[in-house]
């Protein structure tokens, strides 16, 4: 049974933020300018977050990409009044833009603050509409949005595996933020297959959850206290 | 036999008019040919010598509830499942929510009941009422006595402030 | 003893409906004009997007929801004394009943509109009401806001049809005079539609009294639920300091006592500014001061409750939301909310002399300040702080969140001003029953209960 997940590895994170740049490029993500986002409504699907550890002269940074964690037991899932938001068979927690009224229930109820909201219509002015990617949708004012797992590659993986009569292999779905990572800190694949890398990574000793102890059964796994 | 008409007659107190009532019952007046109205309820003081008046009310607050709750459970289940989607692990449908729901339908479909119910033993609306001869001392707090019968007696009303001379509906 | 009425009080009660008062023309006009800002502020709203409001990551819920709340609380009033008193037989209760139930109507229109201006998309409201569709699509009965939906709407309706049959033998009584004297005039027209052909038969007294008491029972807990259910749109999330267990009856007592807290002042400004001293007197004000104060207690102990239990687990992301409020950035709101909705009401209203209508008044005025500031302290207070402390942030509303908020109460108070010249605001039936049963009374040897007369 298909189960997307990922592992990201803080160790190997330097912080770079190529995989919020790929991230907002790949899936039409707004840029709400400087003024907005300094009120609290940036739209970044992942955000990086830093902290030092140690003292000084032995401070160490850790930066941790935190993104949409498709918990299996989502909190944001069963407060939508509409059924905007729910779990694929596939392990996802899907995000129906065409369904939503913008109640903002599932955002608060996120103990990730994982979900960002599109406070006002996206602006592209020319020529910069030509960059957005045809695969996915344009969201209009009021709806929620948030990291589908770039479901839109997902889905044309699975479209030219059935057109080739075989299964999805490993590493034949890379999320943008996984395929732009240049210290290869994420990795994206089936939970749900044995062999695959995520599989091996998520099974380390150095792996652990984001507030485990809540009970959400999230589906990203981070590795760290190696050297 | 010709109509015998209404006879109308205002009363200030409740036991005069309770009286002019006693004496209609001497003279073999059936509560069913008598009408009295007020403008607060009085129906322990001054009422028709007869059977008792009951309400359905209570039984079809009741019947309402029952009904309001069994669509309200329907409708949860048989909608869930119809388009059954996982959320949250929780099941598709809930006992909890499930009864959260059907509490409200109960309360809703008492409401209406009592309501429908109330309207329906009033006999409202009837916009097409006529007025009567002393609607507005009634206003004010008299109670008014009909009567549409040909055994009235001479005296019944004696204690009326007001009475009305024997009229056709 | 019985009839005729006492006409002399009663007139002043029916001066607004059969006279034209300026004072209260110019009143619905004012209150209008806010109103019509708070509709100005939405359509302004709805066209540049909900991102002109103040809220954001994440603060996704701002003044809208805690108007929402506490609007909703509001609308308990008309519950408590006209529904609680009718089944505990409490006499003082005849002449505030319609305020009360008028002032739950009115509170509960204005709180059904927050859910729809806090949308981001609000023409699409109709995806949460059940009906078959193309889609085959259907609301999640899981969601507390769904929940919300059938809670408000059923409460809206019971309310509005327990307003409206106790109206019926008054607008009867407001048909006769007007059929006597003005027969032709539109407020004749309008009495005879609204009286619906009431004649007030044995048959129907008996229908309607048993149909009202049957309402009361229903009506608390459709009450009860009510805010039991919108206090859950809180404590059913992971958010810190609202999942909590006390939410269900500290919501449930906080709206009682706000809805008291407006009841007092609504009573007093009627009784001033209408000349209701007979009706609105010293022991209705006395008895509602009491009242007052048993909830003062009850709606301090859940909050001290509440923040013990915090404070004793310690648990970091409650923390944060806890200190916040006791020292931190809200922490002259939070102190201020507990001047004013306990040490105020209790030093105020324990005392004899402290319960007289101006005194009320102002103590009910403060408390329905406190109660905001509660309302938004646990909106705004928790969203700040969430439990990654990367995405902690602040709140401040926009002009159009404070539109909305003035025009709410504008449009308050301009219902209430038209109702008053539509309606007698003290049950003109109420009252004189409870007159003839203390007439009764006073007059025969032995003691005429109520119970008796009934």
């Amino acid at each position: 049974m298909t189960r997307w997940g990922m592992v990201i590895d803080t160790d190997r994170c330097t912080g770079c933020g190529a995989c919020v740049v790929a991230c907002a490029a790949e899936n039409n993500i707004q840029t709400v300018g400087e003024e907005e986002a300094h009120n609290g409504r940036a739209m970044h699907w992942l955000r990086i977050e830093r902290r030092y550890e140690g003292t000084f002269p032995d401070v160490k940074v850790r930066f941790t990409p935190v993104l949409c964690q498709h918990c299996a037991a989502a909190p944001c899932e069963p407060v939508c009044p509409v059924y905007a938001t729910y779990r694929t068979p596939e392990g996802l927690n899907a995000m129906v833009y065409s369904r939503c009224i913008g109640t903002r229930y599932c955002a608060n109820n996120c103990p990730y603050t994982v979900r960002v909201f599109n406070w006002h219509d996206g602006e592209w002015p020319e020529p910069l509409e030509r960059q957005l990617n045809p695969d996915v949708s344009v969201r209009p004012a009021g709806v929620m949005e948030k990291c589908t797992f770039c479901v839109q590659r997902i889905q044309d993986a699975q479209d030219l595996a059935k057109d080739d009569d075989r299964e999805i292999g490993d590493g034949d779905v890379q999320t943008a933020c996984a395929q732009s990572c240049p210290a290869r800190a994420i990795v994206f694949g089936d939970l749900g297959n044995p062999a695959s890398e995520v599989v091996r990574l998520a099974r380390s000793e150095r792996s652990s959850q984001l507030l485990e102890d809540l009970g959400t059964h999230p589906s990203v796994f981070y590795l760290r206290g190696g050297e | 036999m010709t109509d015998p008409g209404w006879t109308h007659a205002a009363f200030a107190k409740p036991s005069d008019a309770q009286d002019a009532l006693e004496r209609l019952a001497e003279a073999g007046v059936a509560a069913s040919e008598i009408e009295v109205r007020s403008s607060i309820p009085l129906g322990h003081e001054v009422c028709p010598v007869g059977p008792q008046v009951h309400s359905r009310v209570p039984l079809m607050a009741v019947l309402g509830g029952l009904m309001g709750g069994t669509i309200a459970i329907l409708l949860v289940t048989l909608t869930s499942r119809a388009y059954p989607l996982p959320t949250g692990g929780m099941p598709i449908v809930p006992l909890p929510t499930a009864g959260v729901i059907t509490f409200e339908g109960l309360a809703l479909g008492a409401i209406l009941c009592t309501v429908a119910t109330v309207f329906f033993e009033c006999r409202l609306p009837r916009l097409d009422v006529p007025a009567g001869p002393f609607d507005r001392m009634l206003a004010d707090g008299s109670i008014v006595i009909a009567v549409r019968s040909d055994r009235v007696p001479s005296q019944w009303a004696a204690k009326a402030t007001a009475t009305a001379p024997t009229e056709s509906q | 003893m019985a009839a005729p009425a006492n006409t002399a009080k009663e007139a002043a009660l029916l001066r607004p409906i059969t006279g034209v008062r300026p004072g209260l023309i110019l009143g619905s006009l004012v209150t209008g004009a806010l109103a019509g800002l708070l509709f100005f502020s939405w359509g302004y709203q709805i066209k540049n997007d909900i991102g002109v409001a103040g809220i954001n990551r994440p603060v996704f819920w701002g003044f809208y929801i805690t108007n929402f709340v506490f609007w909703i609380g509001i609308s308990h009033a008309g519950t408590l004394i006209s529904a609680i008193l009718r089944v505990t037989s409490a006499e003082w209760r005849r002449p505030v009943t319609r305020c009360a139930e008028a002032i739950t109507v009115f509170a509960l229109t204005i709180g059904g509109l927050f859910p729809l201006i806090h949308l981001g998309r609000p023409w699409l409201f109709w995806f949460m009401i059940p009906f078959p569709n193309s889609r085959g699509l259907w609301p999640n009965f899981r969601s507390p806001l769904v929940w919300d939906m059938m809670a408000i709407g059923t409460y809206l309706t019971g309310s509005v049809l327990y307003l409206l049959l106790p109206l019926l033998p008054d607008m009867a009584i407001l048909r006769d005079r007007a059929m006597a004297e003005t027969p032709a005039s539109l407020k004749a027209r309008l009495f005879s539609f609204m009286a619906l052909g009431w004649r007030g038969t044995t048959q129907q007294w008996h229908s309607l009294e048993a149909g009202i008491k049957v309402m009361a029972v229903i009506i608390i807990p459709v009450a009860v639920s009510v805010h039991t259910i919108v206090s859950w749109d809180f404590s059913m999330t992971l958010a810190p300091m609202w999942h909590s267990t006390i939410f269900g009856p500290y919501f449930v007592v906080g709206a009682i006592y706000s809805g008291i807290g407006v009841l007092m002042v609504a009573m007093y400004l009627l009784r001033r500014g209408l000349g209701l001293q007979e009706y609105l007197n010293d022991k209705v004000f006395n008895n509602l001061g009491l009242l007052f104060v048993a909830f003062t207690v009850i709606w301090t102990y859940f909050t001290a409750a509440e923040h013990i239990t915090v404070w004793y687990g310690h648990e970091p992301s409650e923390m944060a939301v806890f200190w916040e409020r006791v020292s931190g950035d809200y922490a002259l709101v939070f102190w201020g909310m507990i001047l004013v909705n306990t040490v105020i009401p209790l030093a105020v209203l324990s005392f004899r002399w402290g319960r007289k209508p101006f005194a009320t008044a102002v103590v009910g005025f403060g408390v329905l300040i406190g109660m905001w500031i509660e309302r938004f302290l646990i909106v705004v207070g928790t969203l700040r702080l969430p439990r990654m402390e990367f995405t902690v942030g602040t709140y401040s509303p926009s002009w159009v969140e404070l539109g909305i908020l003035v025009g709410s109460f504008g449009m308050f108070a301009m219902l209430y001003f038209l109702f008053v010249q539509f309606a007698p605001i003290v049950s003109l039936w109420e009252v004189r029953e409870g007159d003839h049963i203390a007439g009764s009374a006073a007059a025969s040897p032995e003691p005429v209960t109520e119970e008796a007369v009934r």
